[in-house]
């Protein structure tokens, strides 16, 4: 017979090249991959903070991909969008739990979204890892299932609330959003202000975004003349809250929290933002956790807080695949209880990257993974400890570090 | 994925629920509700407030929400009598704002923008999750079928060719001896009706709303289902939101096929192509998929 490679044979040859090709990363780690979800504001009001968080995800399921996976299985990440809606974003989880079959979503911003998808999560038995700082998430959270790597509201009311204090400010005037996140914070506020024998001289209320003025309701907050108001927003409705107050003539302090007043914020009002303060949870700068985040992220160390939720994003997977090793198995009851044994805890061996962790499960070590966003310590409720934070202040267009809140474990 | 396909389908079931109603009132009536999503609102709040802060069995709540819905529309149909086209779009479009903040303000009854969590739904614990999820397949389909067969029959009868007679002229109408604004206050009643029992099966579907859910968005897509499928048409409008619904989730695939894109340029890209493949859908029929069918006169 005549053996000369025909085209169709040819043909053939490619097809299959390019087939085994394609399948070929799965052959070498061995049968099912786990399959982990990420589900990050890429749109809408999160959309600064998704991208990162997202690339974040991406980057370790990579580094843990290229050095043979988990469990000796190759780790599938499925990335969605939630739009920062929790309306698109039940369905984006639906997808994930009965298409991808993930044991794991992580990376839900806001909290209506965290809260949104929770009942269908708790029903298939998912892990959910959020940056949300609603305190109804413990509450929901009836299974055990759900991991939070942002202080919760009462928490930055709080810390910042102390800080503001240590600025020598004796008269608060407060308002906020009225949105899950910036709603609760004030309280937490008011009480440490009155604790520490300051006094909020005003009615403390709330106001609703997607406003074009808020003239009536920057009247109401200076009306006593209060040394300093404290303001939690998002950037959308601060921009048109700050240059009201900067027309009113308001000549004492304004305070608001930093996820508010970036880069946007600061173009769009130029040099009437100098001397605003703002303060915000901030990853341990200076950590060796951070340190690696800004390489892996191509980032230049400039002693300030960049990423704060994609550090965050690092964290989550970081910890979810280490419980998975630890576990033993994708069975997410065990997983959950591991995420406590990989991240908290005295006297185990400290962890910085994912794959240092790995190493030392497989040499039978005990690890507490110390994060790029915080030290990653859960209490019994699965909630982040402790964060450092800290209190900017706007000089000529720039963001420059006043005040610094540390977090002791 | 089976269960991926039974969720969407409920959903899709969502969708033509509420666009079965708004053709009832502008299809058919030419009365423009924007306001859809304060509807929505109102029989999802209705329905799961009454469980879970009154302690009602959840099927009475759920059939709670369609008469606060009919109450709202009848209420809002008023406004009709000096307002109509696009001065009455504004005022519903203000009408689903007022639902939503309020919804939000109050929180003293709402729980505000912590959201509302809703444990209770119909059978709730007598089947296991599997079986549920077509269980509540089946609910909305058959709603969705009593709907359509309500719809049809109006749209057959003469009580419906006065309706289409009130959209093309309602000075016509009125010449004629119909009594202009009880039709549209007796349709707008209906319609809301309608959007409150669709708001009550999906607050008991995704047991967990907040007032981030009713954003004017969700009007957008019901009246994207209406135009794509084709006014007056109730059949079309049922593939209209099939169609919507699969363009929405559909292009979430376009991720495990390009695998070169990353989450951020993906995002941005679905919403970009959902966008551009109405146009097209529209460029080619004005009309929607099924135009509305031509009435001859047959004695």
């Amino acid at each position: 017979m005549n053996k000369l490679i025909t085209r169709r044979r040819a043909l053939q040859g490619t097809a299959a090249a390019f087939a085994a090709t394609a399948i070929a990363p799965k052959l070498v780690l061995g049968a099912d991959p786990i399959n982990v979800g990420s589900l990050t504001p890429n749109t809408g009001g999160g959309g600064p903070f998704g991208p990162n968080i997202a690339a974040a995800h991406r980057r370790v399921v990579e580094e843990v991909n290229a050095a043979g996976g988990v469990l000796g299985r190759e780790v599938q990440l499925t990335q969605e969008n939630s739009e920062t809606n929790p309306e698109t974003a039940v369905r984006a989880a639906d997808k994930l739990i009965n298409v991808n079959q993930v044991i794991g979503i992580l990376g839900t911003w806001s909290s209506s979204v965290t809260l949104g998808i929770m009942p269908k999560c708790q029903e298939a038995g998912v892990i959910q890892m959020c940056t949300s700082s609603s305190a109804d998430i413990p509450a929901k959270d009836e299974k055990g299932l759900v991991f939070n790597f942002q202080a919760l509201s009462p928490v930055w009311g709080d810390a910042i609330a102390d800080l503001a204090l240590r600025r020598g400010f004796k008269t608060f005037s407060l308002m906020a959003l009225n949105n899950d996140f910036t709603g609760s914070m004030i309280d937490a506020f008011a009480a440490k202000v009155k604790a520490k024998g300051a006094q909020v001289i005003n009615e403390p209320f709330f106001y609703n975004g997607g406003q074009s003025s808020y003239r009536t309701e920057v009247e109401q907050l200076i009306a006593g003349d209060p040394e300093a108001v404290f303001i939690p927003a998002y950037v959308t409705d601060f921009t048109a809250v700050y240059k009201e107050i900067f027309r009113s003539g308001y000549e004492g302090q304004v305070i608001s929290v930093s996820i508010a007043t970036g880069d946007k914020f600061k173009e769009a009002v130029g040099e009437a933002a100098n001397g605003l303060l703002h303060g915000v949870p901030v990853p341990p700068i200076g950590s060796k956790a951070y340190a690696m985040y800004l390489q892996e992220a191509g980032l230049e160390d400039t002693g300030e807080v960049q990423h704060p939720f994609g550090t965050a994003g690092r964290d989550q997977m970081s910890s979810l695949l280490l419980a998975v090793e630890k576990a033993g198995s994708t069975d997410t009851a065990k997983v959950a209880k591991a995420i406590w044994e990989v991240t908290t805890g005295p006297g185990k061996k400290e962890v910085f990257s994912v794959l240092e962790g790995l190493e030392a499960i497989r040499a039978g070590e005990e690890i507490n993974y110390s994060g790029a966003s915080s030290s990653v310590e859960f209490d019994n409720e699965g909630m982040v400890l402790g964060r450092d934070f800290q209190l900017t202040e706007v000089q000529d267009g720039k963001d420059v570090v006043v005040e610094r809140l540390e977090f002791k474990g | 994925m089976t269960f991926y396909f039974v969720s969407i389908a409920t959903y899709v079931g969502f969708f033509m629920i509420m666009a079965l109603a708004l053709n009832l009132q502008w299809g058919m009536t030419g009365m423009v509700n924007f306001g859809v999503a304060g509807f929505y609102a109102i029989g999802a709040y209705t329905s799961g407030l009454l469980s879970v802060k009154a302690g009602w069995p959840v099927e009475w709540a759920m059939l709670a929400a369609p008469v606060m819905g009919l109450i709202w529309g009848a209420a809002v149909a008023l406004l009709s009598i000096r307002l109509r086209e696009d001065f009455l779009a504004i005022v519903t479009l203000g009408f689903g704002e007022i639902v939503r903040l309020f919804v939000l303000n109050e929180d003293w009854l709402t729980e505000g923008p912590r959201g509302l969590r809703i444990d209770a739904r119909p059978l709730g614990g007598m089947l296991d999750r599997d079986q549920y999820a077509y269980f509540y397949l089946a609910l909305v389909a058959v709603t969705v079928l009593i709907i359509f067969l309500i719809s049809e029959r109006i749209r057959r009868s003469p009580y419906g060719r006065v309706l289409r007679a009130i959209r093309e002229d309602d000075v016509v109408a009125g010449v004629l001896g119909k009594v202009v604004l009880r039709y549209r206050i007796q349709v707008f009643a209906l319609g809301g009706a309608f959007m409150g029992l669709g708001g009550a099966l999906y607050a008991h579907y995704v047991q967990n709303i907040s007032p981030d859910v009713f954003m004017p968005m969700v009007a957008i897509f019901i009246w994207m289902s209406v135009i794509v499928g084709g006014a007056g048409n109730n059949k079309g409008l049922l593939i209209g939101a099939g169609v919507v619904m699969a363009l929405l989730e559909g292009t979430r695939f376009l991720g495990d096929f390009m695998i070169w894109l990353d989450a951020e340029k993906l995002s941005a890209l679905r919403i970009i192509l959902i966008g551009v493949l109405l146009i097209v859908v529209l460029r080619l029929r004005p009309r929607g998929l099924m135009p509305e069918e031509k009435f001859r006169y047959n004695p």
